[in-house]
């Protein structure tokens, strides 16, 4: 089949979420149906782009209008966008099917629309290869974001919505100023172009463009100056979104940085900005862990450790090796599954038992059993105990930040992961060894959800190798620039 | 000698800058948003000016040699779209926020901490 197709990708989200209006006039379980049969599509897309892509070994590049780049916008599905294709569509998927329990009473239709923008906004931030496209895919994540973040209508929901809101304009004006600085200097949008003249760029004028984009991405990657929505916006949101929010949303930002970052690795002044996000990346492991601590609710509480994690992300692609962009590549797989896992059953045991509050959690070992269980494999995945996936990526992320001479970085991450163990062992304590209680009925549908992840973190942990060599190639696709730009068709004009 | 239009620009950016980062009252910092909004809105268009050309549509006697840069006039065209959006989004959330707290003042809107 045709590569172009994969413009379905982008397509398919967007054609459906217009049609969510009519699909409203046959009732609510209808357009909870329809989100379930579009992001099953989805997922088929997804899995039939990463076959392409893997199997092959060579890139999709989607040239819009047909117009070669770097005249017009091409899409760049390489081995890193084809993995996160699939992860952003299929967390989507079980989102949808949890999202007809989840949300009862407020305006279904849209939400849906909402939702699909918002795996809309992911899957192009992770595809694109032009600058400026991928800011209109970041704030088509953004809005859809902060629309969701507010979707509750509580004063809570709206306080957390519009520090968001704030913050993320803040950043897309700085990175929007970038971007006017960078094509200024160059006279080009499109990536691989960037990447062939950014060894000519005026120093100065690199490392502030540079920057002030770093800068508007850390507001969507959650890094640590810049983090103090996330937890209000994790708290508020409602539980499917949460999920969403923590499995890709993140997760598209982080990688917009690091491609960016890398792209322009040969202009004058990048070994300090990386060396900036390492520290960065490092302060935000420690407050998050820190912060996480002492919360008293239990989705606060992950939303902090969930923070933390994406700093170790961010320093492993800060690194500067390939190393280190593999295993940060391994580590946003792991964390994508683990955190989707947590959340889907925080987020589950908020809406049968009424909150999300520590008390609720007490005797959960013996009122849902399935959900403790799935809960208790996530959190002892998190803290990185062997045999689990995590720990696999925390030690390929450790040895590379050894490799890398950034020894105090390895020290102060290794501390945090204690504070992490404390408060995940106190959760696990408090579901399984205090409180009586009845027995509840479990939904199927989502216990279901719960278990495969559950099996699949397991399954990772046992049989990390298939997963790494999957990361080895995504990191090359950021890492290996001559690489990249040597896969898209640039037409050759201006310099 | 930096062009008026570039140290016009950076100021709006900077002057919406402050209004977001000192202000109390909710609706003055997006208003702050807006004005640095439009600050990156002018950086944008000034940088694809050329001195003594006139506007990219091609019509009789102004061939593609004469016309300014049009691929900034795109991104801003997009750009202003795109804060509009925000800026309405912003403030149906200010309106939702004043029914349930019953102020503006950010000092106050301090419900969820921790």
């Amino acid at each position: 089949m045709n590569g172009q197709y994969a413009s379905l990708l982008i397509a398919l989200p967007l054609i459906s979420a217009f049609f969510v209006p009519l699909i409203k006039g046959l009732g609510d379980r209808a357009v909870k149906y329809y989100l379930i049969l579009v992001t099953a599509v989805q997922v088929g897309i997804a899995g039939w782009v990463f076959r392409e892509v893997y199997s092959t070994g060579k890139p999709i590049i989607v040239m819009a209008g047909g117009w070669n780049p770097p005249v017009g916008i091409n899409l760049y599905i390489g081995h890193f966008a084809a993995l996160f294709v699939v992860i952003v569509a299929l967390a989507s998927f079980f989102m949808a099917i949890f999202s007809a329990k989840a949300i009862e009473t407020e305006p279904t239709d849209k939400y849906a629309m909402l939702f699909l923008l918002l795996m809309l906004g992911a899957t192009g931030m992770i595809a694109t290869g032009d600058i400026f496209n991928l800011f209109v895919f970041m704030e088509i994540t953004a809005i859809s974001a902060y629309a969701l973040t507010a979707y509750n209508k509580t004063g809570e929901a709206a306080e957390a919505s519009l520090k968001y809101m704030i913050l993320g304009g803040i950043g897309s004006s700085f990175f929007l100023v970038g971007v006017a600085l960078l094509y200024g200097a160059t006279g080009t949008l499109n990536m691989a172009q960037l990447a062939q003249l950014a060894g000519g760029i005026n120093a100065t004028v690199a490392q502030v463009s540079l920057a002030l984009i770093i800068f508007g991405l850390v507001v969507e990657a959650e890094l640590f100056p810049l983090n103090a929505w996330a937890p209000d916006a994790y708290q508020a949101a409602p539980h499917p979104i949460t999920v969403m929010f923590s499995a890709f949303v993140v997760k598209a930002g982080l990688y917009a940085m690091a491609r960016i970052l890398y792209i322009l690795s040969a202009a004058s002044g990048w070994a300090d900005i990386t060396k900036l996000l390492v520290i960065l990346g490092t302060l935000t492991v420690i407050v998050g862990e820190l912060s996480a601590l002492r919360q008293r609710d239990v989705k606060r509480m992950i939303a902090y450790s969930s923070i933390a994690q994406v700093g170790l992300i961010a320093v492993a692609l800060a690194l500067g090796t390939a190393d280190g962009v593999s295993a940060g590549v391994f580590h946003m797989v792991n964390h994508a599954i683990v955190k989707a896992l947590l959340f889907l059953a925080v987020g589950y045991v908020g809406i049968t038992l009424g909150g999300t509050a520590m008390e609720n959690f007490e005797g959960l070992g013996k009122r849902m059993p399935l959900t403790a269980f799935s809960m208790t494999v996530g959190a002892v995945a998190v803290m990185g105990i062997p045999l689990f996936n995590v720990f696999w990526s925390k030690v390929r992320i450790i040895l590379a930040a050894m490799g890398a001479n950034y020894t105090w970085v390895v020290a102060l991450v290794l501390a945090a992961s204690v504070v992490e163990a404390v408060y995940y062992i106190r959760l696990i304590h408090t579901m399984w060894f205090t409180g009586e209680g009845e027995r509840i009925h479990e939904n199927i549908a989502i216990g279901t959800i719960a278990l495969f992840l559950a099996l699949l973190i397991i399954f990772i942990g046992l049989y990390p190798d298939y997963f790494w060599t999957l990361s080895q190639k995504a990191g090359q696709d950021i890492f290996n620039v001559v690489q990249y730009v040597k896969n898209v068709p640039l037409m050759g004009v201006g310099s | 000698m930096i062009s008026v239009y570039y140290f016009g620009a950076i100021s709006l950016i900077l002057i919406g800058l402050y209004a977001v980062l000192v202000k109390k009252n909710l609706l003055k910092i997006l208003v702050g948003l807006s004005i640095m909004e439009t600050g990156v809105n002018l950086l944008l268009i000034s940088i694809g000016y050329v001195s003594g050309r006139s506007a990219p549509i091609l019509s009789e006697g102004i061939g593609p040699n004469q016309a300014v840069d049009p691929i900034p006039q795109a991104l801003v065209l997009t750009a202003i779209v795109i804060g509009v959006a925000t800026t309405a989004m912003a403030l149906s959330a200010a309106i939702i926020l004043y029914e349930k707290y019953g102020t503006l003042n950010v000092d106050e809107i301090r419900r969820l901490r921790g």
